[in-house]
C-alpha cells in the first residue's frame, strides 16, 4: 500500500472524485494558483482547470454562500477554509443555511457541501488562530461533522462526505498535514458515522479524535509498560456519532477517558459522556474523566500554549484516576 | 411592589443603570424611536436622548464591532440583537474580539459589553424566529452567559450584567416575555452572576433548568404530576459561570437528574450539566442522568410543540429517574 502526507491523501480524494463526478469543483483562498495555503490541492488547478477549481476573494461569508447555492441546484462543491477559525465569518450562512435548507424545503433542496480546512492549534498562533471549533458544528443539526487523524482516513472520509447528500463539516488538524501513512489506492470510502478502534485494550477507554488520538495512543503506550491495557476508540465522524462502539467497549473496560483539544465547557467530551453515563450507567466502576484545553483562550506564549493544551501527562493521570490509582 | 413582566423588568433595568451610568448606552435594531420589537426598550430615547439610545442598521456584525470599540473606550453598551436567531452575522465579531479582548491585552482592555437578545421557541417564529443558541457562548470561553426565567431575577442580572468587567450574552427567554409576571423591586438591585437559584425544594429529583423552560417545568410539576416524586427544581439563571456547588449540592442529597432545555439536544448546554455530574458526583448517582432537550433537528414550523420539551415529557422523564 503506498504511504503518503495526510494532505496528499486529502488531495488524492478531491482529485478521484472530481474525476468520477464532473458536479465536484473546489473553492476557496488560494486554492488555485497558489496550490493551496497548506497545499492540499496541490497540482489540482492544472488537472482540472478554473472552471473546476477556484480563486475566491478573502469573504467566507461570500463563497461558502456561493457553495450552499450551487449545492442547491445540483453541484457538490468543496469550499475550503484557509482556517477553521474563519468559518466564524460564514456560520450565519453554515447554520442558518447550509444546515437548514434540506429540512425547511420538505426535502426538495439536498446540500450535498464539504466545507473543510484545518483547525485547531499549531504552534503560537494565539487565541484566533488555534481555536478547535467542532462543538460549535456538533450543536448544530442538520451538520455532519468530520475529523480524521490518520491518511487512510483523511482519504476514505472526505472521499465519503463529497457523495453524502448532506453537508458536511471536515476539519483537518493542521499539525497533521505532514503525517506519512498507508493508504488504500482507489476506491476507498469510510463511512460517516463509523468510528475506529485505533488500540484494542480491557482496563480503560479512552475516546480521541484528530491529533488528540495521538496522545492517547502514545499514553497507551507507555501505560502498557506498567501492565495496564488501555483502548483508543477514535471516533471520526462527530456527528453522527457511532456512540455504539463507545458503549460496547466501555462495557468491556468499564472506565472512560475523553479527550478532546477544544475548551471543556459545552462540547463534544460532555455529548459523549452525557450518553455513556446513560447508555452505560451501570457499567461505569469510575467516575468518567475529560481531558481538553483548559477554559481560557489561547495564549500566544509558547510556555502558556503548552500549559493549555492537553498533553500526553494529563491523558496518563486521567486513565490512572480512573482506575484509582492516584 | 409593582408586578412586572420580563418586558418591563429588562427596561427598568436599563432605566435604572442608565440614569446611575452615564456610560451605559443602548443600541440596535428599532431599539430607539420605535423602543424595540419587543418594546424593550420602550421609552428610553425620550428619556436620554439618541446619542445614548440609538438605532443601527440591519448589520448585527456592525452593531456588536461597533458596540465593542465603545466598550474599549470606556462605555458600556448594551447592543440588542433583536432575535438570537440573527446573531450568527456578528458571530465572529463575539467569538474572536468580545470574548478574547480582556485576555489577549493583558487585562488592559476589558470589553464591557451585554449583548440582549431574546431566544427560544414556542411563538410559531420557525426556523429564524425560535433558535436557543447559549451552547455556542457557553463553549466560548471570555464570555458569560445568563438566562433569566422571570422579571425579579431578569432586572437584578441584568443590572448585575452591565456592571459585570467581562462581556455577557443575556438571553431573554421570549415566549414568557410577557406570561412571566411577579413582584419587581424598583429602584437599584443585583442578583449576582454566577448563583443559581431553587425554585422548589425537594429530596426526590434534582431538575435542572433555566429560561422559558423554569415554567414548564413547573407545569410538569404542579399540573403533570411529577410532584408525587418530590422534585427539587433548580434555575441556573447564570450558564457561565455557573454555579457548580449548588448543582452537585443538589445532586448528592437526590441520587437522581433531569436536565431540561430546549436547544438542540446534542452537544447542548444539557450536555455540559450531565458531564460535569459525571465527572464530580458519578457515586452519588442512584439512576442515571436524564436529559429532556429539543430535538436534534432544525427547529420546525408546524411540529413545535412535538420539538419542544412538553411537561409531559419531563413529567414522564422525572418519574422514570425517580423510579429506576
Amino acid at each position: 500500500m503506498p504511504r503518503m502526507s495526510f494532505r496528499e491523501a486529502l488531495n488524492q480524494a478531491m482529485c478521484e472524485e472530481m474525476e468520477r463526478d464532473p458536479n465536484v469543483f473546489l473553492m476557496g483562498e488560494e486554492v488555485g494558483h497558489y496550490q493551496g495555503a497548506y497545499k492540499v490541492s496541490q497540482g489540482m488547478l492544472q488537472r482540472f482547470g478554473e472552471k473546476r477549481v477556484i480563486d475566491t476573494p478573502i469573504a467566507e461569508c461570500g463563497f461558502v454562500g456561493i457553495g450552499i447555492g450551487a449545492a442547491m441546484v445540483g453541484l457538490r462543491p468543496v469550499v475550503e477554509l484557509m482556517t477553521f477559525n474563519f468559518s466564524l465569518v460564514a456560520i450565519d450562512q453554515i447554520i442558518n443555511n447550509a444546515a437548514k435548507i434540506r429540512q425547511m424545503s420538505g426535502g426538495q433542496f439536498k446540500i450535498p457541501i464539504v466545507i473543510r480546512g484545518p483547525g485547531g492549534a499549531a504552534t503560537m498562533l494565539a487565541a484566533q488562530h488555534s481555536q478547535s471549533l467542532e462543538s460549535f458544528f456538533c450543536n448544530t443539526p442538520g451538520l455532519k461533522v468530520v475529523m480524521p487523524s490518520t491518511p487512510a482516513d483523511a482519504k476514505g472520509l472526505l472521499k465519503s462526505a463529497i457523495r453524502d447528500d448532506d453537508p458536511v463539516i471536515f476539519i483537518e488538524a493542521e499539525l497533521l498535514y505532514s503525517e506519512q501513512g498507508e493508504v488504500p489506492e482507489g476506491e476507498y470510502l469510510i463511512p460517516l458515522g463509523r468510528g475506529d478502534i485505533k488500540r484494542p485494550g480491557t482496563d480503560c477507554t479512552v475516546v480521541a479524535y484528530s491529533k488528540m488520538v495521538r496522545l492517547a495512543l502514545e499514553a497507551a503506550r507507555r501505560l502498557d509498560k506498567e501492565g495496564i491495557s488501555v483502548e483508543v476508540i477514535d471516533p471520526r465522524t462527530l456527528r453522527p456519532l457511532d456512540d455504539e462502539l463507545i458503549f460496547e467497549s466501555v462495557r468491556k473496560t468499564n472506565r472512560l477517558v475523553v479527550v478532546q483539544e477544544a475548551p471543556p465547557h459545552s462540547s463534544f467530551s460532555g455529548e459523549v459522556i452525557a450518553r455513556v453515563q446513560r447508555a452505560c450507567f451501570d457499567d461505569l466502576d469510575a467516575p468518567i474523566e475529560r481531558v481538553t484545553s483548559l477554559d481560557v483562550p489561547m495564549p500566544y506564549a509558547g510556555h502558556l500554549e503548552a500549559m493549555v493544551l492537553p498533553d500526553v501527562d494529563r491523558v496518563i493521570a486521567a486513565i490512572r484516576r480512573t482506575l484509582y490509582l492516584e | 411592589m409593582p408586578v412586572w413582566n420580563i418586558i418591563q423588568a429588562v427596561n427598568d433595568a436599563l432605566r435604572v443603570e442608565m440614569r446611575r451610568d452615564p456610560r451605559v448606552v443602548v443600541m440596535g435594531e428599532d431599539v430607539g424611536k420605535f423602543g424595540g420589537v419587543f418594546r424593550a426598550t420602550s421609552g428610553l430615547q425620550e428619556e436620554f436622548g439618541v446619542e445614548r439610545v440609538f438605532d443601527t442598521p440591519l448589520s448585527e456584525g456592525g452593531i456588536i464591532g461597533t458596540a465593542i470599540g465603545m466598550a474599549l473606550y470606556g462605555l458600556r453598551p448594551v447592543p440588542e440583537i433583536q432575535f438570537a436567531d440573527f446573531i450568527f452575522p456578528a458571530f465572529d465579531q463575539i467569538v474572536n474580539e468580545l470574548a478574547k479582548f480582556r485576555y489577549r491585552s493583558g487585562g488592559e482592555y476589558p470589553c464591557k459589553v451585554v449583548i440582549r437578545t431574546p431566544y427560544g421557541g414556542g411563538i410559531r417564529g420557525g426556523h429564524y424566529h425560535s433558535q436557543s443558541p447559549e451552547a455556542y457562548f457557553a463553549h466560548t470561553p471570555g464570555l458569560k452567559v445568563v438566562i433569566p426565567s422571570n422579571p425579579y431575577d431578569a432586572k437584578g442580572l441584568l443590572i448585575a450584567a452591565i456592571r459585570d468587567e467581562d462581556p455577557v450574552l443575556f438571553l431573554e427567554p421570549k415566549r414568557v416575555y410577557r406570561a412571566a409576571r411577579g413582584e419587581v423591586p424598583e429602584g437599584d438591585y443585583t442578583v449576582p452572576l454566577g448563583q443559581a437559584k431553587v425554585v422548589r425544594e425537594g429530596q426526590g429529583v434534582t431538575v435542572l433548568c433555566y429560561g422559558a423552560m423554569v415554567h414548564t417545568v413547573m407545569e410538569a410539576v404542579d399540573k403533570q404530576g411529577a410532584a408525587e416524586y418530590d422534585p427539587e427544581v433548580i434555575d441556573l439563571r447564570t450558564l457561565v459561570p455557573l454555579d457548580t456547588e449548588a448543582v452537585l449540592g443538589s445532586v448528592r442529597k437526590t441520587g437522581r437528574v433531569v436536565i431540561v432545555y430546549e436547544a438542540p439536544k446534542t452537544c447542548g448546554y444539557g450536555a455540559e450539566l450531565a458531564a460535569l455530574i459525571a465527572e464530580k458526583a458519578l457515586l452519588h448517582l442512584e439512576a442515571p442522568i436524564a436529559r429532556v432537550a429539543g430535538l436534534d433537528t432544525p427547529f420546525p414550523y408546524t411540529l413545535e410543540l412535538e420539538y419542544l420539551p412538553s411537561p409531559e415529557r419531563i413529567a414522564r422523564a422525572i418519574a422514570n429517574t425517580a423510579r429506576f
